[in-house]
C-alpha cells in the first residue's frame, strides 16, 4: 500500500467515523493483563465501595476507535515520583509488579495525558495498581482542551464527600483488579485527559500502571 | 501539599543534577530541598533497613509513624529497591540514608547503628541476623525466621551469647485484638471452655498465587544473582517456590496461623502429620497444597489442630484461626471481618462478659431453621459476638513499637527469638511430615537450642 492510498483509506475511515450511527458502532475490545495478586492483604474500607465483580462496561464506539494515549507524554502535579517513570503510564505495560508502575507521593496528586490534538473520546481505562485488593480515594478523571484545566469536563468522580474539591461525585469507589477501571466518556472532545487520586486504602501513596484512552 | 510546592525544579533538570554517590551506590534522586536532611534526633534509635521488597516496604509504612528513629541506611541487591527506600524514606521523613547493596558493607561503614530490620528473603534471614547481632545491633527480623531451623537456631543462639534484643516478626502477638482474645477471653474468662479444637488455614486464588513479574529493564546482572544465590531473575522474585530459597507456602503463610497455635494453647505439639503435594503449578518445586493436623497437650486432655494452606482456591474466607470449645470458639483473623466470637446454644450466657466489654453482642445469626435443620439432631446455630476491641493503626506497627520499647528498656519482647523458634520448629517438622508420609513424634530436642 502506497502513501496515497494509506491518505486515501485513513480519510475515508475518518469520514465514516464521522458520520456513524447507532448501527455503525462495534465493541470496544479493551485488552486486561493476567491477574495476580501478592503480599499480605489489607482490608480495604470505604463506605461507597460498588461491590467486587462489578462488570465493566460495554463501550460501543466508531470502527477505528483506538488506544489514542499510547506512547503519549505525561507530566504530573508530583516532579519526583518515588519510583518508575511518567512514561509507564502510556507505555502499553499493564503488567502488575516491580518496574511497571510510578508511584507518587501522597495527598491529592495527578497524571495528564496530552493527545497532542482534539480527540472524541469514548473511553479511558486506568490502572493504578492491580496486585493488591485496594481502592484508590477520591478519583476523579477530567478531561479538556485546556492544557492547565482551567476550563474541563469531570467524566468520573468517586469523590464522595468533595475532598478533593472538584464537587461530591456519583462513581463508586472501587477494587483494583487487572480489569482496572473502564470509564465512559460519552464522545466528549478533548486533547488532554487528567486524572487525580489522593491514596488508596493501603497506604498513602498515589500509582499508576496504565492509562488508555479510546477514542478518534 | 506545602512540601510539594517546595518541589519545582523540572524533572529533566532533576535527572541532571541528582546523580548521587551514596554509601558506594550511584543513585538517581531529588534534590536537598526535597530531602532536606532533618535533625537527628537526641538520643533517638539509629536504624537501617535491609530488604526494600513488599515487606520491607510495608514495614516502612509502619517505621514512618514511630516516632524517635532515626533512618541511616537502606539494603537491597536490587537497584530499584534501594531507590524506593531512599526515595520514599526522604520524602516521608525527610532523612537522608545512605544506600547499600550488602550488608557487610554497611555494617562496616555505618557505625553508630543501634537496630537492623531485616525483611530479606527468607534464605539471608539467618546470615544478615547474625552478622548484625554481631556488630552489636539490635534486630527485627520477619518471619519465618530462616529457610531451616538449624539456621533459625543459630539466630536464637547468636541473640543469646550476643545478648542483643532479637523480635521475631509475628506481628500478631502485639495485636491488640489478639492480645485481648488470649488474655481475657482465653485465660480469664475460659469462655470457650474446654478447648479441644483448633482450624486454621491461609488458602489463596490462582491469581494471588501467581509468579511475580518484574520489568525485564530492570534485571540484577547475573553474576550478582549468583553472588546472592539465584540462579536468575525468575528464581530472585519468586524465591518462594524454590527449596534452597525457602520453606514453601507452609513456611511462608503458615507461619502466621501455626504460631497462634501454640500461643493460644500455651503448648508445644507433640506430634504432626501431614499431606501435601505440587500438584498445580508444573514448574515449582515446593509443596503448593499442605494439610496438617497437631496434636496439643491440654491440661484436660489432647486438642488437634488442622491448617491447611491452599495456593489454588481462597474458599474458606482466606486467612483465620479458630479455636474450638465445649462453650463456644473463637475465631480470630488479622481481618476484623473474619473475626467472631461464638456460643454454644446451651452454655450460660455471656452476658456478664459483655457488661465486662470482653466481647460485645453482634447481630444473631439468624439461619432459618425450616431451611437448614436436616437431622432433628443437628444443634442449634451459634450466637455470634464480636471483639470490643479496635486496631487503628498497620497491622505491623503494634509489634515494631514493641521492639523498639524493648530497646529503650519499656517493654519486654512480644516474640523473641526463642518464642518464635519453639513455634516455628513445628512449622519447619511439616515438610518433613509430608516427604516420609508418617506422623512425627515431636521431642524435647526438636525445640531445644
Amino acid at each position: 500500500m502506497n502513501n496515497k492510498q494509506l491518505i486515501t483509506f485513513a480519510t475515508i475511515s475518518a469520514l465514516l467515523a464521522n458520520f456513524a450511527t447507532a448501527e455503525d458502532l462495534v465493541e470496544l475490545s479493551i485488552e486486561f493483563p493476567p491477574p495476580m495478586i501478592t503480599g499480605t492483604p489489607v482490608p480495604a474500607v470505604l463506605p461507597h465501595l460498588e461491590p467486587p465483580g462489578t462488570p465493566a462496561p460495554t463501550i460501543m464506539a466508531p470502527a477505528g476507535t483506538k488506544n489514542l494515549a499510547a506512547g503519549k507524554s505525561v507530566t504530573s502535579s508530583d516532579d519526583f515520583p518515588i519510583i518508575g517513570d511518567l512514561e509507564y503510564v502510556t507505555d502499553g505495560d499493564k503488567d502488575a509488579g516491580e518496574g511497571y508502575f510510578v508511584e507518587l507521593f501522597e495527598d491529592i496528586q495527578w497524571v495528564q495525558i496530552d493527545l497532542e490534538k482534539e480527540a472524541e473520546i469514548y473511553a479511558i481505562a486506568v490502572w493504578h495498581f492491580h496486585s493488591q485488593k485496594r481502592a484508590y480515594k477520591d478519583v476523579v478523571v477530567k478531561v479538556s482542551n485546556d492544557e492547565s484545566f482551567e476550563d474541563y469536563k469531570i467524566v468520573f468522580n468517586s469523590d464522595h464527600d468533595n475532598s478533593a474539591g472538584f464537587g461530591k461525585g456519583d462513581n463508586s469507589a472501587y477494587i483494583e483488579t487487572n480489569e482496572g477501571k473502564v470509564i465512559p466518556v460519552n464522545k466528549l472532545k478533548a486533547r488532554y485527559v487528567r486524572l487525580y487520586s489522593n491514596g488508596n486504602t493501603s497506604n498513602e501513596m498515589n500509582h499508576y500502571t496504565e492509562v488508555e484512552v479510546y477514542g478518534i | 501539599m506545602k512540601d510539594l510546592e517546595n518541589v519545582n525544579v523540572s524533572r529533566r533538570d532533576f535527572v541532571k543534577s541528582s546523580m548521587v554517590m551514596s554509601g558506594g551506590i550511584l543513585l538517581s534522586t531529588a534534590p536537598g530541598k526535597v530531602f532536606a536532611q532533618a535533625n537527628p534526633k537526641n538520643n533517638a534509635i539509629n536504624v537501617a533497613i535491609i530488604g526494600i521488597g513488599a515487606q520491607g516496604r510495608v514495614l516502612m509504612e509502619s517505621l514512618a509513624e514511630i516516632e524517635g528513629l532515626n533512618f541511616k541506611a537502606v539494603c537491597d541487591i536490587w537497584e530499584p529497591a534501594r531507590k524506593y527506600g531512599y526515595n520514599w524514606l526522604g520524602r516521608k521523613t525527610r532523612q537522608k540514608v545512605n544506600v547499600y547493596e550488602d550488608v557487610e558493607d554497611m555494617l562496616e561503614k555505618e557505625k553508630d547503628l543501634d537496630a537492623a530490620i531485616v525483611a530479606t528473603p527468607d534464605l539471608w534471614h539467618a546470615p544478615h541476623t547474625n552478622m548484625c547481632l554481631k556488630a552489636g545491633l539490635d534486630v527485627y527480623c520477619e518471619k519465618m525466621m530462616a529457610r531451616t531451623v538449624d539456621e533459625a537456631r543459630s539466630m536464637v543462639k547468636t541473640a543469646q551469647e550476643t545478648g542483643k534484643l532479637l523480635q521475631i516478626g509475628h506481628q500478631r502477638r502485639s495485636n491488640p485484638r489478639y492480645i485481648h482474645a488470649f488474655e481475657k477471653l482465653i485465660n480469664e474468662a475460659k469462655i470457650a471452655g474446654r478447648l479441644t479444637n483448633a482450624n486454621g488455614q491461609w488458602n489463596r486464588s490462582v491469581a494471588g498465587s501467581a509468579d511475580i513479574p518484574y520489568n525485564p529493564k530492570l534485571s540484577i546482572p547475573k553474576e550478582t544473582l549468583n553472588k546472592y544465590g539465584y540462579a536468575d531473575m525468575y528464581q530472585f522474585r519468586n524465591w518462594r517456590w524454590f527449596k534452597e530459597l525457602s520453606g514453601g507456602p507452609i513456611s511462608d503463610l503458615g507461619a502466621h496461623q501455626i504460631d497462634i497455635f501454640n500461643w493460644y494453647f500455651q503448648a508445644r505439639p507433640t506430634s504432626v502429620m501431614a499431606s501435601g503435594g505440587a500438584d498445580y503449578f508444573a514448574k515449582r518445586e515446593w509443596y503448593d497444597n499442605v494439610m496438617v493436623i497437631y496434636e496439643y497437650p491440654q491440661p484436660e486432655g489432647a486438642a488437634r489442630a488442622f491448617y491447611q494452606v491452599l495456593t489454588t482456591t481462597s474458599a474458606g474466607g482466606g486467612y483465620y484461626e479458630q479455636f474450638m470449645g465445649d462453650q463456644g470458639s473463637i475465631k480470630m483473623s488479622e481481618n476484623p471481618s473474619l473475626s467472631k466470637i461464638y456460643r454454644e446454644d446451651a452454655s450460660p450466657d455471656w452476658d456478664q462478659w459483655v457488661n465486662m466489654n470482653y466481647v460485645k453482642r453482634s447481630e444473631a445469626y439468624n439461619a432459618s431453621k425450616e431451611s437448614t435443620t436436616v437431622d432433628s439432631r443437628e444443634t442449634a446455630p451459634l450466637v455470634g459476638y464480636d471483639l470490643p476491641i479496635v486496631l487503628n493503626k498497620p497491622p505491623h506497627m503494634p509489634h515494631l513499637e514493641n521492639f523498639f520499647s524493648a530497646m529503650r528498656g519499656e517493654a519486654k519482647l512480644n516474640c523473641d527469638a526463642l518464642h518464635a523458634f519453639e513455634s516455628e520448629a513445628a512449622i519447619f517438622k511439616v515438610n518433613d511430615a509430608v516427604e516420609q508420609k508418617r506422623t512425627i513424634e515431636f521431642t524435647d530436642a526438636d525445640f531445644a537450642v
